[in-house]
């Protein structure tokens, strides 16, 4: 959604959650490209919809329109037998020492805006790219306490020398074992991981869990050509990287920054033989 | 354990109160403080390195980073009265207008000012007359240029081209930062330089000043 969001046009210090009110008609056309191309489901566009983050660029005032518009947009265009995910993004400020914000106010920024996105009808959360593990269980924890339905907790790793490990160095165990006594109900990794980074981490992740496993890889690491972003791995090789996931263990999946409707296409293809 | 093996300590375990009684201890009992500073810097150094390896995180990067700068805030009035010059260059640092990313450019301040930088951080969405009108104001050598989006990335280009109109490009060196930028988008908006990294970005500033 955002790397497509910003292709269309999105203005710099704009958030793209600003579209759901200004650009309608555009919001419900790439969730209708991604449910024509196959998926299943579709994540709200409310990644960067809490009040913290929509705050930095002064556009806190609308957090409830923005969440609820998304939601609403998403649900007109829904076809039977696909879902709506409420998406949660990280709140861009970080604990001490990197930054000076607390856990509770993490909690109460994602216990307002999962309370809005759960009002307003979503079938599941996906909590996803938390590069911090605490972060990341406060917003799980505030969806559980709006609701029941199920959370898609996901974690943005790092590939070092050492393995794979959070910015701030949460294990892949830990990330599973918190998350989930935190009430998530799918466990996953998305974001600046490749889609062959992605197929060597679902191991580590299903050897730690039983719970069902979501993948999102990025379509490789963004280059810039001509003063455009270019992300190197195209849809044809990122869907049998994709295939290679599944087989590995993950039970959701999809394409983080630098997909599009394509790569998920070529997904369908290998997965349902669409 | 001697008194640089002690200095070490504090900064690897990012030990802040550690860091400033060995500070004044250096200046209380007169120990040579270039020798302290250079057991301080030579431990950020290794912090950098073992971040490098995956063995340290953010969190332990930032609290090594900031038991270096207390160390160094206590020698600074010192060093000042010696007139002993020790700060490396003058820089100002900010994320563009348009762009609330701020861990990346927030690393490389704490490590740059670790390492001897006097380092003015303007924050995240900062305007580019800002950029400018500091560095001016300070009479910066270096102006460090964060961008994490594709559409923001374009304010680097903008606020160069600004200093060209200004006939000020000459005055300063430009390093760029951000996930997308690449080579390529250093040549073709006619920066100084970028690093993979906050540790190379360190080592860049020395470079592009000779140092």
């Amino acid at each position: 959604m955002g790397s497509m969001i910003i292709d269309q046009g999105l203005e710099p210090g704009t958030p793209p959650e600003k579209w759901n009110v200004s650009h309608p008609e555009k919001i419900q056309k790439i969730h209708l490209d991604y449910f024509n191309a196959g998926s299943d489901a579709v994540l709200t566009n409310t990644f960067g919809g809490s009040r913290m983050k929509l705050s930095a660029h002064k556009h806190g005032q609308s957090t409830e329109k923005y969440n609820q518009k998304a939601v609403e947009l998403a649900r007109e265009i829904c076809p039977e037998n696909c879902f709506i995910a409420g998406d949660i993004g990280p709140s861009g400020a970080f604990l001490p020492p990197v930054g000076t914000i607390s856990v509770s106010d993490f909690e109460e920024n994602f216990l307002e805006q999962a309370g809005y996105l759960a009002d307003a009808d979503i079938d599941f959360f996906c909590i996803e790219t938390m590069v911090d593990l605490k972060e990341a269980e406060a917003a799980v924890k505030a969806a559980r306490s709006v609701s029941n339905i199920p959370i898609f907790a996901s974690i943005t790793f790092q590939k070092t020398k050492r393995g794979y490990f959070t910015i701030m160095g949460d294990t892949v165990l830990n990330c599973v074992k918190t998350l989930e006594k935190a009430g998530g109900n799918v466990f996953g990794a998305n974001c600046t991981i490749s889609s062959d980074e992605m197929v060597d981490l679902i191991p580590l992740i299903s050897q730690e869990t039983n719970l069902p496993i979501l993948a999102k890889p990025n379509a490789g690491k963004p280059q810039l050509e001509n003063g455009k972003t270019v992300y190197l791995t195209e849809a044809k090789p990122f869907a049998k990287d994709i295939e290679q996931i599944i087989k590995n263990g993950a039970k959701v999946v999809g394409g983080c920054c630098g997909s599009n409707p394509e790569f998920i296409k070529e997904i369908a293809k290998h997965v349902k033989g669409e | 354990m001697n008194f640089a093996e002690n200095c070490k300590e504090s900064i690897l375990n990012g030990d802040i109160e550690l860091a400033k009684k060995l500070a004044d201890k250096a200046i209380s009992e007169k120990i040579d403080i270039d020798l302290a500073i250079d057991a301080f810097s030579l431990a950020i150094r290794e912090a950098g390195d073992l971040f490098e390896e995956g063995e340290f995180f953010l969190p332990e990067l930032m609290r090594s980073a900031e038991a270096m700068k207390a160390a160094m805030t206590i020698f600074e009035p010192i060093l000042k009265e010696g007139k002993e010059d020790r700060i490396l260059g003058k820089v100002v640092i900010g994320t563009i207008e348009g762009d609330i990313h701020d861990i990346g450019k927030t690393l490389v301040a704490a490590l740059l000012s670790a390492e001897g930088f006097e380092v003015h951080d303007l924050g995240a969405d900062v305007p580019i007359n800002t950029f400018i009108d500091k560095a001016v104001e300070v009479d910066a050598q270096i102006i460090c240029i964060s961008a994490l989006l594709t559409t923001t990335m374009v304010g680097q280009k903008k606020l160069i081209n600004q200093l060209k109109e200004k006939k000020l490009r000459d005055k300063f060196k430009i390093l760029i930062g951000g996930a997308p930028i690449s080579k390529k988008w250093v040549e073709e908006i006619g920066a100084d330089g970028s690093a993979e990294n906050a540790i190379s970005a360190v080592k860049l500033a020395r470079e592009v000043l000779g140092i």
